[in-house]
């Protein structure tokens, strides 16, 4: 349950604080939702919702307001603002009337499911009506929930990509799940981060050096061991053997791990001379050696990623030959494979994916490592991440509320309570207004007075989040005849909602 | 590539394996030892690829120089960084005790898991646990915190104090290299500073009120709470207003000050505390909040539906005595919240310059009357920053008018690559002789790591200069810079947040040259 050394009252936004002396008098219920807004022109059109079980198991469930934390928070607020603006009764109030648990209701979308943008994916609502000033108290922690999304949604988007070259020049989706690897743990901004991140990339993939993020998979949804690596080489552990010494470091590592594949990192000096004259001369013999199950895999780190694999690969052609796989593309012997983890983003892998495809390469031959596009080059406006008001009651009567700026109508909000359901169409959209259905309500409660309701293990949310026919193979679709999620999206700009 | 990379079959049958598997694998207890999982796998087997009778790495971290490609000129370059954070993760993640036999037998079945082979370097850590009761033996130097140091130099070493654990220095790679982060929003947060400085010096005369010209707004947007904490304490080093109270936190725990908390906030609105009103109830919801703090500064956002009316019309009219009647120490702050940053802003101070006529001030640029006030916190960063004040001063309005608030661009939109960030290895002892080693890509010149043993030095001049190779010990450039900080589990130097305000406040010849 709630983390014991966290003090809840302190982990929020200071303006927050005042929020309780600004509501309208008597309101007894504010309403929150949150989404992924839609933006004209953007670049994603749907999110993978994860992580919002690990903040409730970390943050909110259970008992975590406790009079200590009250103290805490009183002496701080009154330094902090100068003045005595901190709520004391209110929360003393929480704690003697609920045991320091929230009475909050959390609904939810559940985990791992692919949700078109602009549509709610959690409300939030007080369940006493002494408690209105809660809802959004707790913003400020929940909408941090934009980065597990989006970390989720972009490894999907990679995922995507690799799924549809694998297929087209190699006639399978075998170990796919493997084909982008996790580097980004010392590119992230702390270890929470990392954990929290490498769990969202684990959703669709395998593969992760971001031992973090595991545990985090293991702790907060029921996985024992989410990922797997190799052993692999880097800068140091062959520089140290000095410049002369290249191949005696690589030798080290072909004699240490035997078995299994292992990744060498072989840019330190010249990344063209180690593939020629090293691994393709003087320890020829030693790569042909291995096994299927323990290849070795070079790593190139430097240069334009694209011009630089290509003319590995090349290199490596001429020195061990190639053999066409069954839809026609060339393939390295299977002792040989190389991964590319430097300067990876969704673009680069398009890039470098389309050019080996020209060149006649099957997808097969190369892996990928990806650090800081993974997992933090991104924000909370990649998805347009919000969490705003749209339902508050005052003196037990409900009111729609929204905002609407003339200076950006994109900022709008939605109105009234939320519900989430799959049209007539199949197509999933927002009800506003409180006129959604109950029984057609994809939310579902999982939060509420300090009780977790509902637990997805990833196993589940790995199958919610599994890609579909049309991401794998979209030239099958007619190109004259718009795609299902063409005709989605003009249904979402129509303004079915 | 086989069994072992998932040639299992298809896409479904990886994850299926991974749940079959479970039924095998020893469940983590909560005791996990962070630190010692808290590595990359790529780290787990690097004591086997060492060359034979190595007995020491040192490595060392920089901001590397990066001599850009002129066909893509960046803005902001970002000369100099501030050196902030070591201290949080030596505290939190190496010193002390951070082995047992409990952690080293959980990490080696993990290990054994996830590498399903047996690669875990279980007796080294045997070895740690018994000589040094779990203490690591490494030894860190480091530039004092708070220091302003040039790109391209040495400002932290790492090394091995044991024969035996010459491994150790890298393994702590991953945990030491995420200093990026304080050290890049510290940074950024000092470059705003300077345009805010400068900015508010031609336009007014003085710097007052410099520190709370920015206000963090980002805590919502980080990606998790140690984030926020970190980041926030980050900015502190160079401003005093935040929203995010998390960074006071790690402030008080890990550098401590000689004042309460270091950093300040002010009453405010958001969406909901108006909206919840009703749409055709704005005005009541500025009154009300006006008048529940009548004798502190407040924020109001105030443009959930039209923020032109609502300067003009509500404030402007309806409103009008409520907002004159406030004193010049509880100013109303006017808050847009979108549109074009600078056209917003322009426009907001237009249309209350004409309600609330401006005064000119002693630089002959308008100061709206000292009981108003604009606050503009949407789509702020280093480069919209400087687009606002450069087109505030273009029409005459001084900088004293506004403060800023930046959230995701303060402390999210940044990674290891904005300040090239870098840890990297440039010495060995094996069998006994010291080796130079370094990386040089010759498809990239940028990525040339230094060599050997290096040390910092200031010159006569001012200049700092990075000795490589050992060279520091002639002591032609006088003392060493970097002091040690962490030895043998221990911390033996620390620094007041105090110490490190003041390392990196703005040098009276940087004003100087902002200006000029």
């Amino acid at each position: 349950m709630a983390a014991q050394d966290f003090n809840f009252l302190l982990a929020t936004d200071s303006y927050k604080i005042t929020h309780y002396k600004q509501y309208p008098p008597n309101v007894n219920r504010v309403y929150s939702y949150f989404e992924c807004r839609r933006k004209k022109g953007a670049q994603f059109n749907e999110v993978v919702f994860f992580g919002l079980q690990y903040l409730l198991k970390r943050y909110i469930a259970g008992r975590v307001v406790t009079e200590e934390k009250i103290q805490e928070a009183k002496v701080f607020y009154q330094m902090h603002f100068k003045q005595v603006v901190f709520d004391e009764q209110g929360w003393r109030s929480v704690m003697e009337k609920y045991d320091g648990r929230l009475p909050i209701r959390i609904k939810a979308v559940p985990e791992g499911k692919i949700i078109p943008r602009g549509n709610v994916l959690f409300t939030v609502e007080n369940t006493d009506p002494e408690f209105f000033w809660l809802t959004n108290y707790i913003e400020t922690m929940l909408v941090q929930m934009w980065y597990p999304i989006t970390v989720a949604t972009i490894s999907r988007e990679f995922k995507k990509i690799l799924a549809r070259h694998l297929k087209s020049t190699s006639g399978s989706l075998e170990g796919l799940e493997f084909k982008l690897h996790d580097f980004g743990y010392r590119g992230v901004s702390s270890q929470e981060s990392a954990a929290l991140g490498g769990a969202a990339h684990l959703v669709n993939f395998c593969s992760t050096d971001t031992v973090a993020g595991l545990i985090m998979a293991q702790r907060y949804y029921n996985c024992p061991m989410a990922g797997f690596s190799i052993p692999a080489a880097e800068h140091s552990t062959i520089i140290s053997w000095g410049r002369n010494r290249e191949k005696e470091a690589y030798e080290c590592m072909l004699d240490q791990f035997p078995s299994g594949p292992v990744a060498v990192v072989s840019d330190s000096y010249d990344i063209f001379k180690a593939c020629r004259h090293i691994w393709g001369g003087k320890l020829k013999e030693r790569v042909m050696e291995r096994s299927e199950d323990s290849a070795l895999v070079i790593r190139p780190d430097s240069g334009d990623p694209a011009e630089t694999l290509l003319e590995v690969i090349k290199i490596l052609e001429e020195c061990f030959s190639c053999s066409q796989n069954s839809v026609g593309f060339k393939v390295l012997p299977s002792y040989l494979r190389i991964i590319q983890g430097d300067g990876i983003d969704l673009c680069s892998v398009e890039d470098i994916l389309k050019k080996l495809h020209d060149e006649g390469w099957s997808a097969e031959n190369v892996f990928f490592g990806c650090g800081s596009a993974l997992l933090q080059k991104l924000n909370r406006d990649t998805l347009n991440c919000a969490f705003k008001c749209s339902y508050v009651e005052t003196n037990g009567k409900g009111m729609d509320v929204y905002k609407q700026p003339v200076t950006d109508p994109s900022k709008g909000s939605k109105r009234g309570r939320l519900s989430l359901r799959r049209n007539s169409d199949g197509f999933i959209e927002t009800v506003e207004s409180g006129v959604g259905k109950p029984e057609e309500d994809m939310l579902v409660t999982v939060f509420e007075n300090g009780t977790l309701l509902q637990e997805y293990s990833l196993d589940e949310i790995r199958k919610n989040a599994r890609l579909w026919e049309e991401d794998v193979s979209p030239a099958l679709h007619n190109q004259d005849h718009p795609t299902p999620l063409d005709v989605h999206q003009k249904h979402i700009m129509n303004g079915v909602h | 590539m086989g069994r072992r990379m998932g040639m299992l079959v298809g896409s479904e049958t990886c994850f299926s394996w991974c749940v079959r598997q479970s039924a095998n694998t020893v469940r983590l207890h909560s005791t996990v030892c962070e630190s010692e999982l808290s590595v990359s796998v790529l780290q787990v087997t690097h004591y086997k690829q060492y060359p034979p009778n190595t007995s020491k790495v040192y490595s060392y971290f920089e901001c590397r120089e990066k001599k850009t490609d002129p066909s893509k000129t960046r803005k902001v370059k970002y000369q100099q960084t501030v050196f902030y954070g070591l201290q949080y993760i030596l505290h939190k993640y190496l010193k002390g005790k951070v082995v047992t036999s409990e952690k080293i037998q959980e990490a080696k079945d993990v290990y054994q898991e996830h590498f399903q082979d047996d690669v875990f370097n279980e007796k080294g850590w045997k070895y740690i646990l018994e000589k040094y009761d779990g203490h690591l033996p490494i030894e860190v130097k480091a530039v004092p915190e708070g220091s302003v140091i040039p790109r391209g130099n040495v400002l932290f070493t790492v090394e091995s104090t044991d024969p035996e654990c010459y491994w150790l220095t890298n393994w702590v790679e991953t945990i030491l290299v995420q200093i990026w982060y304080p050290i890049t929003v510290a940074t950024n947060s000092r470059e705003q500073k300077k345009i805010l400085a400068k900015y508010l010096m031609e336009t007014s005369g003085t710097l007052e009120g410099l520190e709370y010209k920015l206000h963090d707004f980002g805590y919502r947007g980080v990606s998790s709470q140690e984030t926020a904490g970190i980041g926030a304490s980050a900015h502190l080093v160079n401003f005093k207003g935040t929203d995010t109270v998390a960074g006071i936190g790690v402030i008080k725990k890990y550098y401590g000050t000689k004042d309460p908390v270091p950093g300040f906030s002010v009453p405010a609105a958001e969406h909901s505390t108006i909206t919840a009103w009703g749409k055709d109830h704005e005005k009541d919801a500025f009154e009300h909040i006006i008048k529940q703090f009548p004798s502190v500064p407040v924020s109001i956002v105030s443009d959930s539906y039209d923020i032109y009316n609502a300067c003009e019309k509500i404030w402007g009219e309806d409103l009008r005595t409520l907002v004159e009647k406030r004193s010049a120490d509880a100013p109303l702050v006017v808050r847009p919240d979108s549109g074009n940053p600078l056209d917003t802003v322009l426009k907001v101070l237009e249309i209350l310059g004409k309600k609330f006529p401006p005064f000119e001030n002693c630089r002959g640029y308008k100061l709206l009357p000292p009981y108003i006030r604009v606050i503009q916190g949407d789509g702020v960063d280093i480069n919209t920053l400087q687009e606002i004040v450069e087109g505030m001063k273009k029409h005459r309005w001084s900088i004293e008018n506004i403060s800023f608030g930046s959230g995701g661009a303060l402390l999210q939109k940044l990674t290891r690559d904005l300040l090239n960030c870098s840890f990297k290895c440039s010495y060995v002892v094996t069998n006994g002789l010291g080796v130079n080693v370094f990386k040089d890509p010759v498809a990239d010149p940028n990525k040339r790591s230094k060599k050997g043993r290096l040390s910092l030095h200031r010159k006569q001049n001012g200049d700092y200069v990075t000795l490589e190779e050992g060279k520091g010990d002639l002591e032609e450039y006088g003392a060493d810079l970097l002091h040690t900080v962490f030895h043998n589990g221990k911390i033996v130097k620390t620094y007041t947040f105090d110490e490190v305000r003041d390392n990196a406040r703005l040098k009276e010849s940087e004003m100087e040259e902002l200006i000029h």
